[in-house]
């Protein structure tokens, strides 16, 4: 079983270097195709989030400048880049965990980075971390009914079905009663995936899902991604998976020292980056994720 | 952890219902006044001027704020003045350094309690006319080298003590080099003056002539050299060996108490305190011929009442206190770590806040809770025209404001030791700032400082001993009035010392198992993973449910 993921993983790994060989001289060839696929979205939609000039500063040291993208109904948007290039500083102000210095970020309209309720705001757009940070001192079925419980006000037996479609969806349905610190990585995430579902949220951001698993844990939990977003579900995913977000995405955003370099469909950023930057990290993401499978 | 939560909350309105009782309780003692009361102070521990008993044998009087009854020669005094007076005597227990407080803050009327008006005290206080006067005399060995002397100068070389704060001590301090006398550390009591005595440790002590004849009564081993003031014995002052009643300036009563006393003639004085060392040898079991283990059992057959209260009152007071001080450690806590409000009207009040919590905190760490108790109980008294707070519900006053400040910082340490992710996860799924306290960090944080809570509350089963000193009848409070009567010293506070053990032992592994308790099952069940719904949730729950009971 294991072993066939891997060497599906191998064959995905191939196919990316062979896209990427392809895309350095046939440029201008898939133009025109993607180009199309972005025509197919209603262009009069509203986007859920419309991020504007948002700038971040830790001191003198600035993190983010000037970003700027749209995240619409169904869109699974992945963000990739170097540690450092400042992804997940851009995920942690969409959440509001860090106050953006510069822009806004606007949520159906309203520029949320004034708002006075990030709880209410929160509630639609959850986050899943690289952590899991799933309550300790609950059991797993507690995780997932708190949310719709005493956020959502709901009954228990309304929260329990809830949280039980959606332990059920992940997999995680037989461990209602084991407490995280039972379980494994990539069992904790997918309750943690299941605890922002039982939200019924509008998008979920996902900050490096699989960067803390064990490497044979990392296929579970992104399946139960490519199955979400397959479903329709919004996700905006912080990864280093890149054959998850060439396969899944809609949309795959290249960040590098703390700007967006390059933005577009995945076969315009796999296949045809424009940017010299974005061919690098390319190139360096591959021979490392070959190595990592050879050792492997 | 719902079930932990659910527990903690019920002994919270528990402790707060019995709080309420006692309140309520001395609320309606204060209301049945028929006649106008006398409340007369005194300590009811210097045999044979007043002492606690057991019963109201010899037409003792019932102490109002502790067990037993009050007797002696001051008791026999204060009732010739409440029946001249036509009042109502009310006997109010004290420590001896309570006393002169009680009198300026208006809580007593009169100290009858064996006190020289000495000039130092008419800064506060006035006094009436002497209703006794005494000699200084010292305690020996029978056996000893100095039975047989006959002056102060026969004691060359002697160790001799005197009780702390009395003149007593200031006539020895005095002669002491003159005579080539060495002057021992002050002790507290009588009681551990003889069982000092007893033991060798030291060679005699200072004592009036009452109380001397009192305790040789009651220590077959001891007996007492006559010294006359200023002729053989110590060099003291009349305002020093004279006893006098105390009373504020101004108290309209006083004339007609002088009346009083000078009603009564020098002899009808001596058969009084005739009568009053016979009570006190009636009162304390003199059984010379005991051994260690019948004095121990003595102690439990006759005392066991005392004893069961006193051990009642301790752990009342250990839970409220640390039932509130956690609360009130919970709230700063949480209050601390609020985040910094956007509104600069807010931000500035949360300042405020904090600078005061701060002080609090800091305050009632940095003071001993003795000091504490002291300066409530009576700086209550004071700003109140002398009415003071019920002693019960001043004690757990003091004991939970005094935890609460340590609960606060071992609160804010718990709430740091969990994990920051914690607080992300909860505000990721939409959880305002008080939900994501409540039912993730506190939970965690709870477990994370139980055995610091236990801590606190082992601290407060022993250290609310020093609530004695406003009269709180704690398991201490009783000790030491059980040691006045026995002069069993030793064997008194063993027994103490035995049950404040047990008590500990007893409460440390309680709290283990509740640490346990909290930490839940080891192993979980995995559950068929076809047909689940919330109603098979439930049931598969009952069922184990059941299993277990």
């Amino acid at each position: 079983m294991k072993n066939d993921e891997r060497i599906e993983n191998i064959e995905t790994i191939n196919d990316i270097e062979n896209t990427v060989q392809n895309a350095e001289t046939t440029v201008e060839s898939t133009e025109n195709d993607s180009s199309t696929s972005l025509l197919d979205k209603n262009p009069v939609e509203e986007p859920i989030i419309e991020i504007r000039h948002l700038g971040k500063n830790f001191g003198d040291h600035e993190v983010l400048k000037d970003i700027d993208f749209d995240v619409y109904k169904g869109d699974v948007t992945c963000i990739i880049g170097s540690s450092g290039s400042g992804k997940s500083t851009l995920l942690r102000c969409i959440n509001l965990f860090e106050t953006p210095t510069a822009g806004e970020i606007y949520y159906h309209g309203e520029d949320i980075t004034k708002t006075k309720s990030a709880p209410k705001y929160r509630e639609k757009v959850t986050m899943v971390f690289q952590s899991f940070n799933l309550f300790n001192n609950m059991s797993v079925l507690s995780n997932c009914t708190i949310g719709p419980r005493k956020v959502l006000k709901m009954k228990k037996t309304e929260a329990n079905e809830i949280a039980l479609k959606y332990l059920e969806l992940v997999g995680m349905s037989a461990y209602v009663n084991a407490k995280p610190k039972q379980l494994s990585g990539g069992q904790k995430q997918r309750v943690a995936i299941a605890r922002a579902l039982a939200m019924s949220p509008e998008v979920i951001l996902f900050d490096e899902p699989t960067s803390a698993l064990d490497p044979e844990m990392v296929g579970e939990v992104l399946e139960v991604m490519k199955d979400l977003a397959e479903s329709g579900l919004t996700m905006l995913v912080v990864t280093h998976e890149m054959a998850f977000a060439r396969d899944v995405a809609n949309k795959v955003v290249f960040m590098d020292g703390g700007v967006i370099v390059e933005q577009g469909s995945p076969d315009e950023i796999f296949t045809s980056p424009k940017e010299d930057r974005t061919k690098a990290f390319l190139s360096r993401m591959l021979q490392e994720q070959s190595r990592n499978s050879q050792n492997a | 952890m719902k079930r932990t939560v659910k527990i903690i909350s019920l002994i919270l309105v528990l402790s707060v219902v019995v709080g309420c009782v006692f309140a309520l309780s001395a609320c309606n003692k204060n209301d049945n006044e028929h006649k106008e009361k006398l409340v007369v102070g005194l300590e009811c521990a210097y045999i044979p001027f007043n002492f606690t008993q057991m019963t109201d044998a010899n037409g003792a009087v019932k102490i109002s704020n502790a067990e037993g009854y009050a007797n002696g020669y001051d008791i026999l005094i204060a009732k010739r003045i409440a029946d001249a007076l036509g009042k109502e005597l009310v006997i109010t227990k004290l420590d001896w350094d309570s006393l002169v407080p009680g009198v300026k803050a208006g809580t007593l009327d009169l100290i009858i309690a064996g006190m020289s008006p000495t000039a130092e005290r008419r800064e506060s206080i006035d006094f009436s006319d002497s209703y006794y006067e005494s000699n200084l005399v010292i305690v020996v060995r029978q056996d000893g080298r100095y039975a047989r002397a006959t002056s102060l100068a026969d004691f060359a070389g002697a160790n001799l003590v005197a009780q702390q704060g009395t003149f007593h001590d200031a006539a020895l301090e005095a002669q002491a080099a003159t005579y080539g006398i060495t002057r021992g550390t002050p002790m507290a009591t009588f009681p551990d003056m003889t069982v000092a005595l007893n033991s060798k440790a030291i060679d005699g002590y200072v004592a009036e002539e009452p109380g001397a004849i009192a305790d040789c009564a009651a220590n077959s081993q001891l007996t007492y050299v006559h010294l006359k003031n200023n002729e053989n014995g110590f060099k003291a002052s009349a305002e020093d060996t004279s006893l006098a009643i105390g009373m504020r300036y101004g108290y309209d009563q006083k004339d007609a108490i002088n009346n009083v006393l000078s009603g009564i003639s020098a002899d009808e004085r001596l058969s009084l305190m005739e009568s009053a060392v016979q009570y006190s040898t009636d009162n304390s079991s003199s059984e010379t011929q005991s051994t260690f283990f019948t004095r121990i059992g003595g102690i439990f057959q006759k005392y066991y009442a005392w004893i069961l209260k006193g051990v009642g009152y301790t752990i009342l007071v250990a839970i409220v206190g640390t039932v509130v001080g956690l609360f009130i450690g919970l709230l700063i806590g949480m209050y601390r770590t609020l985040d910094k409000p956007k509104n600069k009207f807010l931000a500035v009040l949360k300042k405020i806040g904090d600078v005061i919590l701060s002080i609090y905190i800091e305050v009632f760490r940095g003071t001993p809770m003795m000091v504490q108790a002291m300066v409530i109980f009576w700086g209550f008294a004071l700003l109140n025209d002398g009415n003071t707070m019920n002693v019960t519900l001043a004690g757990l006053i003091i004991v939970s404001i005094n935890t609460g400040a340590y609960m606060a910082e071992i609160v804010r340490g718990g709430i740091i030791s969990v994990d920051k992710g914690q607080f992300e996860g909860a505000q990721a799924i939409g959880m305002t700032h008080s939900q994501t306290m409540w039912n993730v960090i506190l939970p965690q944080a709870l477990r994370n400082i139980m055995p610091s809570v236990a801590n606190e509350f082992v601290i407060n089963i022993k250290d609310t001993s020093v609530l004695n000193v406003i009269g709180f009848t704690e398991l201490f409070f009783y000790g030491k009035s059980i040691a006045l009567n026995t002069y069993a010293t030793f064997e008194t506070y063993l027994v103490i010392a035995a049950i404040y053990f047990v008590l500990t032992f007893t409460i440390t592994r309680i709290l283990r198992l509740v640490e346990k308790k909290m930490d839940g099952k080891k192993d979980y069940r995995i559950m068929g993973s076809q047909n689940m719904d919330a109603e098979s949730i439930v049931r598969e729950n009952k069922a184990t449910g059941e299993n277990q009971q």
